[in-house]
């Protein structure tokens, strides 16, 4: 196809090629083309077909307001073609067709659709019953726009901005580009969104002349270079914005350039104050076959012609309602189209000056005429225009035709922040009645037309932004106010609805195939609110959501009503505002994970590294079952595991005491020098919380406390402590020095001889007994905090040493330790070992409906301890003797052969009375133990267990209690 | 992200930074005689006022302070700063 | 079938009297309607609603039904529910859409896998169909499941329940709303409610802003708003936060999800409309509100964790974003109580974002509490009592974790 050149608004640059691939062949293409664009000049007029009907569809908007010119890209469905620059090499398929878009096999679901009324699959198909599940199957396959395979792969580059601005402007149109001059002059800080490649709005392509002097499309390039020259505005084009939340807080999506190093980013910017200055899309003109490929918008063909530099047919009829399309239907004259009539729906009001040129260039021009039917097949062929009573009516054959009822403004960003908007009589507008605070809207959002009067209120919203950031603008302000008053103010529109047509053909909405014909059964059947007519015709739903129907739905529904409503109430905009890829969402990875001082060591001694919460921890070393090498190691040896994960903290201060008995259930007054005190935290109602221990730090008097928390709980630990003292005003501080230590668990029978050693203390058992606390170096250098704990049931000790030291310990204790073959352990073999010992893991052994008595930890509750509001001891206290509750026990198999249950498993008897926490081959015993929480009635020693295993199809296996712990129940390992 | 909270200490801040602490339920009752009723009223209950309420936050990936501000649950929004008590 | 349309549910008169008045016209108070006129004669009963029927959370969840809940106080319930939907169906002659996909629920490490297993096997235990699967099957039934290593929480495998699926939520709304209209129950839109009246301990009216209804019975089921019009009308505190709960969907496509997928560790679950489009959610902001507005952050953190599940997602675009409320309970578990201490006021209420999957049996339930007086033994576990007895239902093993309160 030739293209026009050499106009001074063509945004393209044929010199620089790159061929697209469709259907099979290479379609050139000129830098600055859209996928849509170059498709349209390579003389495809069908882009897909509907997702109901199968009815082609053409280019409309040219700003991908529907679904019409959605393609597959690539691999990745639904792009809008119409915004979405060509590349070299792209790949680019019709979407929803068998066969190609021109010849779909489906094609014949058009002529089915009068069997198809609104609310069709809620009273069909269900009758008889047997036949929905096979009517699913076939409406899935119907149903869905573009496909995905299973195991695509996206490739790209997604960025991510956060940007601050203390003015952020949402459209680069005159008004837009004004209120971001204005509030840069302020001395402020301005970010300017445009979702168009380039700043100008709807100046950039008309050649009409300025009130100001010169033409529109020069004013744009004028304006455009002050914003540019701006060195306090930052201006993203191709940038989509998505939504307006709360606070101002703005998004949107940047579609990367030729010379970009991203192909997609995400914006999420912070500002003082938002301006929307997006201006309108057209309001569809209703008529029969009104999507007809052929049919377009104002600003389509205007575009195509003045842009691209492509005529959008051989033969253009207009029906609009606007002077835009006036002026459009000129300069397409001008430009050398073939205009073969203007239909206007105004009786009245033009401007005479618009319709004396078309006089001039005798082009036949009817006012009071509008389009009722688009004819032609596949293809615009033929149009038939009507008085608008419908009475008179006239045929022209066309290959284009350009309609539109008139503007439809685009108040997304209002809406999504939170602007409550309100009919307008005169514009026939939604327009803002109440906008958020620090939000203001400019342009032709507001009804606006006249080139000086946008200029005006761009400046002005562009002031009082720069008011609310602080700024003292009050006479600048004045002034732009006064000026506005005195230039032309909004101007009227068209208010016509429909064409005069019945309405079988005529779409409402392109994306989900719905007709004026579907609005009124729907209605008959009682959705008389828009929003419900919504759900049940499904209009609006779609990929374009509310682009096409957002304006003309409520309209139809307030002139339809048994009494007509002269307030229609527009349907809910919801973000994003224009689709977003999930990639472009998804950005970066944002994982945020934790190591332990010695991840890599632990890692590289073959360690499966394993994620839990915010950590990665080595679950096992061994590649035996069960990790049974490493749980022997720490039985008969000596074992070492990486426990840094564990939560540490200080708590000092003269109310440190105070704080500690709030969250603690046992007399935190009592906690000796030297020795550890076992703890637990309860919540409210007396379940476990966390347990650790607490040493005592400094001398006697020092208020001074090291304590620890359980791996899960030490990022909640702070909080809990301050939430549970925030009545008081208790003087404490509270340091969470979880990242700070690494922790060592030197376990086995051979730990003492490892840690003699190495450690520069006297560590016999009579010197640092079993539960004892102990501070000193190691190799006249590490200093080391020793608790002398036994959770795996063992001589065992717990070294606490500053992040920085933690390798250099693990080291010296492995050098030491390898004449006895010291081994690592990990998770798995811990597990076993403390289940072995009856010692329990939150969570693991407990849940919510567990308390610290069902846990048998009663002797961690002080029921005697002074009063400190302790948090739990009430509920405790309540339910000390509650029957019914579930309780922790032992048990064992009561056949030897049988295998440990499954973690998980419930306990049953003709209802479910419990299940198994955690079960396992105890290489110690010989045999399958295991605890579980079971209702008290079941919990007497000797007791048989039901255990309902799943997928056991009613084959119990069965337990028996016995009581804990299982192995070396008078604890003198641990003390040896 | 569109909540910001002001914290006392650290000032405007975005939402996510904050953990919620419950409604303004005054100081713990003292144990004694506490019936499983009266309890539960303070642990469990709450009076989900559709509008301007006191409550709690703590300001996790900050500062650590817990403090009492005022939201309208209707907007989600602040309406006055910690320091502004009269608006309970 | 393609006859001339007439209205669903006919205007009614507002009466000054009902039998019954229900507050809210969502899904609990559309069912329970239904239920009283179908099972226990009770057919002089006003649905008062605020908005407009299916306002509410009934039409903004996502519509995922099973059975596989934790304890065997749920299961049963919510058993019936699943088998109520082709029953329901039949019985309103109006297509519930009732899609029987099955739900495969992803664990990512051992602690999930062993909570599943006690799902499973209480699911198995109940005659509902339900079995762990490994990996390997998680991929052969959603082939777009990323198995790899390259998540951050890799799969470990998953739960999968055949019987679950997708209902398509309007159409309940108005299936019931036609079901309950036909039996003479009358559906007041517009219509909001501004009091409860009591003597001497029992309900006597409702007061509404179209004037005062003289009743015995009245059922709170107003969703998020329960718990206030709760405490404003009867100074009745319940235990209950209400939390704003979002959720999307993504352009429609040809078909690509087969099932139900869901992740507890990412906050996440993903399933194939009818339509095509794929709809998620499930991350809560911790918070308490009564605004349906959307957030940023939301939307970005749900794109995140979808495309760890299903990286093909990424190809994918995000087209409706929502929220809608969730009154949530310290154990997650709902409240079905009434009749005490004020005679005649019921609640239905704290079901968070449960409510849809339990709508039709509750409603079932209610009404036959309500026409009794007494409870059915099968909401017994669900009284208010049980927080102040320290006796929470164990629905989720962990704690709930949205407030510093537990």
């Amino acid at each position: 196809m030739n293209r026009l050149t050499h106009l001074p608004t063509l945004r393209i640059r044929p010199e620089s090629r790159r061929d697209i691939h469709y259907r099979g062949k290479a379609h050139p293409a000129a830098a600055g083309d859209t996928i849509a664009t170059a498709l349209y000049a390579n003389g495809v007029r069908i882009f897909g077909r509907s997702l109901k009907y199968h009815r082609p569809r053409g280019l409309y908007s040219l700003d991908g307001e529907c679904g019409n010119t959605t393609m597959a890209v690539d691999g990745v469905p639904n792009v809008r073609t119409e915004t979405v620059p060509a590349r070299a090499g792209m790949t680019v398929k019709a979407q929803n067709v068998v066969g190609s878009a021109e010849r779909d096999l489906l094609g014949f679901m058009d002529a089915l659709s009068f069997a198809m009324p609104a609310g069709f699959y809620y009273k069909t198909m269900h009758k008889p019953a047997p036949v929905w599940p096979l009517a699913i199957n076939r409406i899935r396959k119907q149903a869905g726009l573009g496909a995905i395979a299973p195991d695509f792969e996206i490739t790209g580059v997604f960025d991510e901005l956060y940007p601050r601005a203390d003015v952020c402007v949402v459209g680069g149109g005159p008004a837009g580009m004004c209120a971001a001059l204005a509030a840069a002059e302020a001395g402020l800080r301005v970010i300017l969104l445009e979702a168009r490649p380039w700043m100008g709005g709807f100046f950039d392509y008309r050649a009409a002349a300025h009130p100001g002097g010169g033409l529109l499309h020069e004013r744009a390039r004028e304006l455009a270079d002050q914003v540019e020259k701006a060195p306090t505005i930052r201006v993203f084009t191709s940038a989509a914005m998505t939504g307006a939340y709360h606070d101002n807080l703005i998004t949107a999506v940047q579609q990367g350039g030729d010379d970009d190093p991203f192909d997609s980013r995400y914006l999420q910017i912070r500002a003082g104050a938002m301006v929307a200055a997006t201006g309108c899309i057209e309001r569809p003109l209703l008529f029969e076959n009104n999507e007809k490929p052929g049919v377009m918008q104002v600003g389509c063909a205007h575009r195509l012609a003045r842009t691209w530099g492509l005529m959008p047919g051989e033969k253009i009829a207009f029906s609009v309602g606007h002077d835009l399309g006036l002026e459009a239907a000129l300069d397409l004259a001008e430009l050398g189209g073939r205009v073969v009539c203007v239909a206007d729906i105004r009786e009245d009001g033009q401007d005479p000056a618009l319709a004396a040129a078309l006089a001039e260039r005798r082009i036949p021009y009817f006012k009071g005429w509008v389009a009722t039917e688009a004819q032609g097949r596949p293809t615009l062929g033929r149009a038939v225009f009507s008085t608008i009573t419908g009475t008179v009516q006239k045929e022209f054959s066309c290959d284009a035709l350009v309609a539109s009822a008139g503007f439809t403004p685009v108040t997304g960003p209002l809406n999504t922040a939170g602007a409550k908007l309100a009919y307008d009589n005169h514009t026939g507008f939604f327009l803002p009645t109440d906008l958020p605070p620090k939000t203001h809207a400019a342009g032709r959002i507001m009804g606006l037309q006249d080139p000086l009067s946008l200029e005006t209120s761009g400046r002005l919203a562009g002031l009082r932004a720069a008011a609310d950031c602080g700024k003292r603008v009050d006479d600048a302000v004045r002034d732009a106010e006064a000026a506005l008053a005195s230039q032309p103010g909004p101007e009227r529109g068209c208010k016509l609805v429909t064409a005069p047509v019945k309405g079988k053909k005529t779409f409402i909405c392109f994306d989900e195939d719905t007709t004026l014909k579907n609005v009124k059964q729907a209605m008959a059947q009682g959705f008389d609110v828009p929003e419900l007519i919504k759900r049940f015709t499904a209009a609006g739903t779609g990929p374009g959501q509310g682009g096409i129907p957002g304006h003309n739905l409520p309209l139809f529904v307030a002139q339809t009503q048994a009494s007509p409503d002269k307030h229609p109430r527009p349907t809910t905009v919801r973000a994003p505002l224009v689709p977003p890829l999930l990639a472009e969402y998804a950005g970066t990875n944002h994982d945020m994970s934790k190591r332990t001082p010695v991840h890599e060591s632990q890692a590289a001694a073959g360690g499966k590294m394993e994620r839990i919460a915010v950590w990665n921890r080595a679950r096992v070393f061994s590649k035996s079952k069960g990790a049974k090498a490493e749980i022997e190691n720490v039985r008969t040896n000596v074992g070492m595991l990486d426990a840094s994960t564990l939560g540490k903290f200080r708590i000092f201060g003269p109310d440190a005491v105070k704080a500690l008995q709030r969250v603690y259930a046992g007399d935190m007054t009592k906690i000796p020098s030297k020795r550890m005190k076992y703890a637990a935290m309860c919540n409210d109602d007396g379940c476990l919380l966390d347990d650790g221990v607490i040493v005592k730090q400094g001398d006697a008097g020092a208020n001074d406390f090291y304590f620890t928390a359980s791996t899960g709980r030490a990022g909640q630990t702070v909080e809990w402590i301050r939430y549970h003292a925030k009545y008081e005003n208790w003087d404490f501080h509270l340091v969470n020095l979880t990242d700070a230590y690494g922790v060592i668990n030197l376990a086995g029978p051979n730990a003492r001889k490892v840690l003699e050693k190495v450690a520069d203390a006297d560590v016999s058992n009579d010197a640092f007994p079993f539960m004892g606390y102990r501070e000193f170096t190691v190799n006249q250098t590490i200093p080391v905090r020793a608790m002398r704990l036994g959770f795996v049931g063992e001589l065992s000790y717990e070294f606490h040493v500053p992040s920085s030291w933690m390798q250099a310990l693990w080291d010296v204790l492995a050098e030491a330790g390898a004449e006895f073959g010291i081994q690592n352990f990990g998770l798995e073999a811990q597990n076993t070992l403390r289940m072995e010992k009856g010692h329990v893991i939150i969570g693991s052994e407990s849940e919510q409906r567990t308390n610290l008595l069902d846990l048998g930890l009663g002797f961690l509750w002080d029921r005697n301890k002074p009063e400190a509001k302790t948090v739990g001891a009430v509920a405790l206290r309540q339910a000390e003797h509650q029957k019914g509750r579930l309780k922790l026990v032992g048990f064992r198999m009561a056949e030897p052969a049988d295998r440990a249950p499954k973690d998980g498993s419930p306990i049953v008897d003709d209802r479910i009375r419990g299940y198994v926490c955690t079960a396992r081959y105890s290489h110690a015993l010989d045999m399958p133990v295991g605890m579980a929480l079971v209702e008290d009635e079941l919990t007497p020693e000797g007791t048989r267990l039901s255990i309902f295993e799943d997928g056991c199809e009613g084959n119990l296996i069965h337990g028996e209690i016995v009581s804990m712990p299982f192995y070396d129940p008078d604890g003198k390992r641990m003390r040896m | 992200m569109s909540l910001t909270l002001t914290c006392p200490i650290c000032g405007e801040r975005n939402g996510y930074e904050f953990r919620y602490g419950g409604e303004d339920k005054g100081p713990r009752p003292d144990r004694a005689r506490l019936t499983p009723e009266q309890w539960c009223d303070y642990v469990h209950m709450n009076d989900c006022v559709a509008g301007v309420q006191k409550e709690w936050w703590f300001h996790r990936d900050g500062c650590g302070a817990w403090f009492t501000t005022h939201r309208d649950t209707r907007t989600g929004l602040e309406t006055d700063g910690p320091d502004n008590a009269a608006r309970t | 079938m393609f006859g001339k349309s007439k209205r669903l549910w006919p205007r009614a008169p507002m009466k000054t009297a009902y039998d019954a008045v229900i507050i809210g016209g969502g899904l609990h108070g559309l069912a329970t309607a239904y239920f009283l006129a179908r099972d226990h004669g009770i057919t002089d009963v006003a649905v008062i609603e605020k908005n407009y029927i299916g306002f509410g959370g009934a039409g903004r969840n996502t519509a995922i039904v099973r059975a596989n809940q934790r304890t065997q106080e749920n299961v049963p319930l919510y058993k019936e529910a699943l088998d109520l939907w082709p029953v329901l169906t039949k019985e309103l002659d109006f297509n519930l859409m009732f899609y029987n996909c099955g739900n495969l629920n992803l664990a990512h490490g051992e602690a999930t896998l062993k909570a599943m297993r006690l799902n499973v096997a209480t699911a198995q235990f109940h005659g509902v169909k339900s079995q762990l699967v490994d990996p390997k099957e998680c991929k052969e039934l959603v082939p777009a499941l990323d198995i790899s290593d390259r998540p951050r929480y890799p799969v470990f495998g998953g739960m999968y329940h055949p019987p679950g699926g997708i209902v398509r939520h309007d159409a309940v709304v108005w299936g019931l709303a036609k079901g309950a209209a036909k039996r003479g129950v009358h559906i007041h839109q517009g219509t909001e409610v501004a009091g409860i009246g009591t003597s001497q301990g029992k309900v006597v009216s409702v007061e509404t802003d179209r004037g005062k209804i003289h009743t015995p019975r009245v059922l709170n089921a107003a969703g998020g708003y329960a718990a206030a019009l709760s405490h404003a009308f009867l100074r009745q505190r319940l235990p209950i936060s209400v939390l704003t709960i979002q959720a999307m969907v993504t352009q429609p496509l040809k078909p690509l999800l087969d099932h139900v997928v869901s992740s507890g560790t990412y906050h996440c679950y993903g399933n194939q409309t009818l339509k095509g489009e794929i709809a998620t959610g499930a991350h809560m902001d911790p918070w308490p509100n009564y605004t349906t507005d959307t957030t940023a952050y939301y939307i970005k953190h749900q794109a995140e964790a979808l495309t760890e599940m299903l990286p093909c997602l990424k190809g994918v675009k995000f087209m409706r974003h929502w929220a809608g409320l969730a009154d949530m309970t310290p154990d997650m578990a709902p409240i079905m109580d009434g009749n005490d201490p004020i005679e005649g006021y019921y609640v239905d209420c704290g079901w968070g974002y449960f409510g849809f999957k339990s709508s039709t049996v509750t409603g079932k339930y209610m009404a036959q509490f309500m026409a009794k007086g007494e409870c059915p033994d099968i909401l017994k576990p669900f009284q208010l009592k049980r927080f102040q007895e320290h006796r929470l239902m164990g629905e989720t093993a962990a704690l709930v974790n949205y407030s510093p309160d537990n």
